[in-house]
């Protein structure tokens, strides 16, 4: 690598969900910051959503899958020996691009699991900890919900009204006041009333390939525009490719490739990963190097290991009713709690949370149904007209306990369209794992069938629905068994700081944006706070 | 040689996807079979400029010999999963996306409805969460100390 390089204060390589709050925090502070993004901005103009062939669309050019989508700033992900395939958007805006919008927060429990249940580990850091950045995050995310639910500690209520949960959520809320059991209105990421010149939902139901409205959070819509105002660089199509380190191995920044192939280097005191727990993970160890000869940072051996992605059901309950269940906000009508803590007599520990969501338009009525069936002939009328508009969907987001088998490495034979080597999982979701989704399945099923459902639609451990990559540069205390400190501070990088779902140490069972946001609003104050201590490469 | 059409599938594969489509969805219920809304035809053509990804493997999967429609596609999920997706997206996309077709379903596509702040959810009107909060706190208490770590972590 020759010629001179572009420097600022720090470099985050990233601009998804953590990324652009930690780059936001930053600039607004005075710090001069600059972000690299593999992708582009996305243009809202050409989300699907207002187009017939919408749902069409969804399945390839706005599909999740990096593998289905194949755009050049993708990179391939080989999934073959992985049970779930893995799902993210390469642009700024990260994956809330194309996200639901469920924002929810993790339970205090799911900070301590090895101390309540004997199994995992326990996080270095508590909820309490965690809340004031909760709090701050659900109003720079325009989180919309209802304060004071029972299934959560007591604090601020979200900052915005929630959505309305239309026909459907409400005769399910029915029935679990019939059942006595825990349900309350979905927080999402979503604007729900006018706030200043922000747009509100109109709700397409199209949340997950992009908001046409702009109503749903997304950094680039959220923070982006506010950490360039401050002076925030962010430089899209450009693809880290190492982390360096200088001789008194502290990190001097990054190489990287412009998608056009030209080979760049921008310096920086301070490097900070948000690439999700694939990307990081991928470029920790494609930054290996003299004294990092594993890859940078791992020596303990865990970079790339202990990857969760929530094992996941989908449990359909067709009604005889018209719920117009192609409508409105996809993220979460009404969410249920009733099972998510552990319960002795259950033969798995830990839980599930459950987010209510439509199921949208014809195509995805005629195509075979998530339990497989196909219905052709003279009944295909009837079987799509059974189902358009009269279904919802409990999803349930089962936790996923860290197993140190389950990994990202470098594949050997595939390479993205830089010609880098590509992340290979292997993932296998375990018996108890299965255990746990079979008892929510059922009791989902009961919670349908309750509401009023005369058909059940299962799909058991959904294979596309690798949404929630975590775990795989896990923060703890000891150097020996993790990547990073309680601040995401590399063990043995000191300038190095990963903010993404990869420092996770266990999943919970809920959708894990919230958090992430909340993590790197922690370690963008710390930042801040510690500036002028913080050791860098001369 | 089979003539090709300019957007790469030939007049042959759109005959037998013509038959095929229509014994998959034929006139009833009140709907018109997959031919009346032309889904080998005019509604190929606009699925395929939604996803010219799809020749290939339709190509490819009408490259195999013909057979009774629902064997033939219960066959190709077997053998050619591509090439039975494809096959349904073209056969299926191409019906629902016919301006009749959701006219008879009472779809109009994704459609703009602003969310009505001003009226008051039904769920509090009935005092639904009531319920709900009488039942108090619904989570369980943690101790703000940690266990020490493993090294080993997975299965209880």
């Amino acid at each position: 690598m020759s010629g001179s390089a572009e420097k600022t204060e720090v470099l985050i390589v990233g601009a998804g969900a953590s990324g652009g709050v930690v780059g936001r925090r930053l600039a607004e502070n005075g710090i001069r910051v600059a972000c690299l993004e593999q992708g582009y901005w996305p243009d809202p103009a050409t989300y699907p959503a207002p187009r017939p062939e919408y749902e069409l669309l969804s399945r390839k050019q706005w599909s999740g899958s990096p593998n289905i989508r194949g755009l050049r700033e993708d990179y391939p992900v080989d999934d073959a020996e992985s049970d779930i395939a893995p799902l993210m958007f390469n642009g700024v805006g990260g994956s809330l691009v194309l996200y639901a919008g469920d924002w929810c927060r993790m339970r205090p429990s799911d900070f301590r699991v090895r101390t309540l249940d004997g199994v995992a580990d326990d996080w270095p850091i508590s909820y309490s900890e965690l809340q004031p950045h909760y709090e701050r995050t659900d109003l720079e995310f325009d989180a919309a919900g209802l304060g004071d639910d029972p299934s959560m500690p007591p604090g601020a209520s979200p900052p915005l009204p929630p959505l309305p949960i239309g026909k459907g959520a409400l005769r399910v809320a029915r029935a679990h006041t019939r059942l006595g059991w825990h349900w309350w209105p979905g927080t999402n990421s979503v604007v729900s009333v006018a706030r200043g010149s922000k747009r509100v939902c109109v709700q397409w139901g199209t949340c997950m390939q992009g908001c046409p409205e702009g109503a749903k959070a997304s950094t680039d819509l959220t923070h982006w525009p506010a950490a360039i105002e401050h002076g925030a660089q962010v430089i899209t199509g450009a693809r880290v490719t190492r982390v360096v380190l200088g001789p008194s191995g502290l990190a001097t920044g990054v190489e990287y490739v412009t998608l056009d192939g030209a080979e760049r280097r921008h310096d920086a005191d301070v490097v900070v990963l948000a690439a999700n727990a694939i990307g990081t993970a991928r470029l920790l160890l494609l930054s290996a190097c003299p004294g990092h000869s594993d890859g940078l940072a791992n020596g303990s051996g865990v970079v790339g290991r202990r990857l969760m992605v929530h094992p996941f059901a989908n449990v359909t309950g067709i009604f005889d009713e018209d719920l117009e269940s192609w409508r409105g906000h996809v993220g979460a009508k009404i969410v249920s709690y009733e099972f998510y803590e552990t319960d002795a007599s259950r033969d798995f520990v830990r839980g599930a949370k459950w987010s209510l969501a439509p199921t949208g338009g014809p195509i995805n009525a005629a195509l075979p149904t998530r339990a497989g069936e196909s219905v052709w002939g003279a009944p295909h009328h009837a079987h799509v007209r059974e189902r358009l508009g009269r279904s919802m969907s409990w999803g349930i987001f089962g936790e996923d306990l860290p197993d140190l088998e389950n990994r990202v490495v470098l594949d050997r034979t595939l390479v993205d369209s830089s010609g880098l080597p590509a992340p290979k999982l292997h993932y296998r979701a375990s018996e108890h794992s299965r255990r746990l989704l079979d008892f929510h399945i059922d009791r989902a099923s009961e919670s349908l069938r309750e509401a009023g459902a005369h058909l059940i639609d299962v799909e058991r451990l959904m294979r596309y629905s690798g949404w929630h990559l975590l775990g795989t540069a896990r923060m703890g205390c000891d150097p020996a068994n993790s990547v990073v400190d309680a601040w995401g501070r590399a063990h043995e990088v000191e300038n190095l700081y990963v903010v993404d779902g990869s420092v996770f140490v266990t999943s919970g069972g809920v959708n894990p944006t919230s958090t992430i946001a909340a993590f790197a609003s922690r370690v963008a104050d710390r930042l801040i706070e510690a500036r002028r201590d913080q050791r860098v490469a001369i | 040689m089979e003539p090709v059409a300019e957007d790469g599938v030939g007049i042959e594969l759109r005959l037998r996807l013509r038959e095929l489509a229509d014994e998959l969805i034929p006139a009833a219920d009140g709907m018109p079979a997959a031919s009346d809304v032309g889904v080998a035809d005019v509604q190929l053509d606009r699925v395929l400029a939604a996803r010219p990804d799809l020749v290939a493997p339709l190509r490819a999967a009408f490259a195999r010999p013909a057979g009774a429609a629902v064997e033939w596609l219960e066959r190709l999920a077997v053998e050619d999963p591509a090439g039975y997706e494809a096959v349904l997206l073209a056969v299926v996309g191409g019906y629902y996306t016919d301006r009749e077709v959701r006219r008879r379903l009472g779809y109009r596509g994704q459609e703009p409805n602003p969310v009505q702040p001003e009226i008051i959810p039904n769920y509090v009107e009935e005092g639904l969460l009531d319920a709900v909060l009488e039942r108090g706190q619904r989570y369980r208490d943690a101790p703000e100390e940690r266990s020490e770590p493993t090294t080993q972590a997975g299965d209880p």
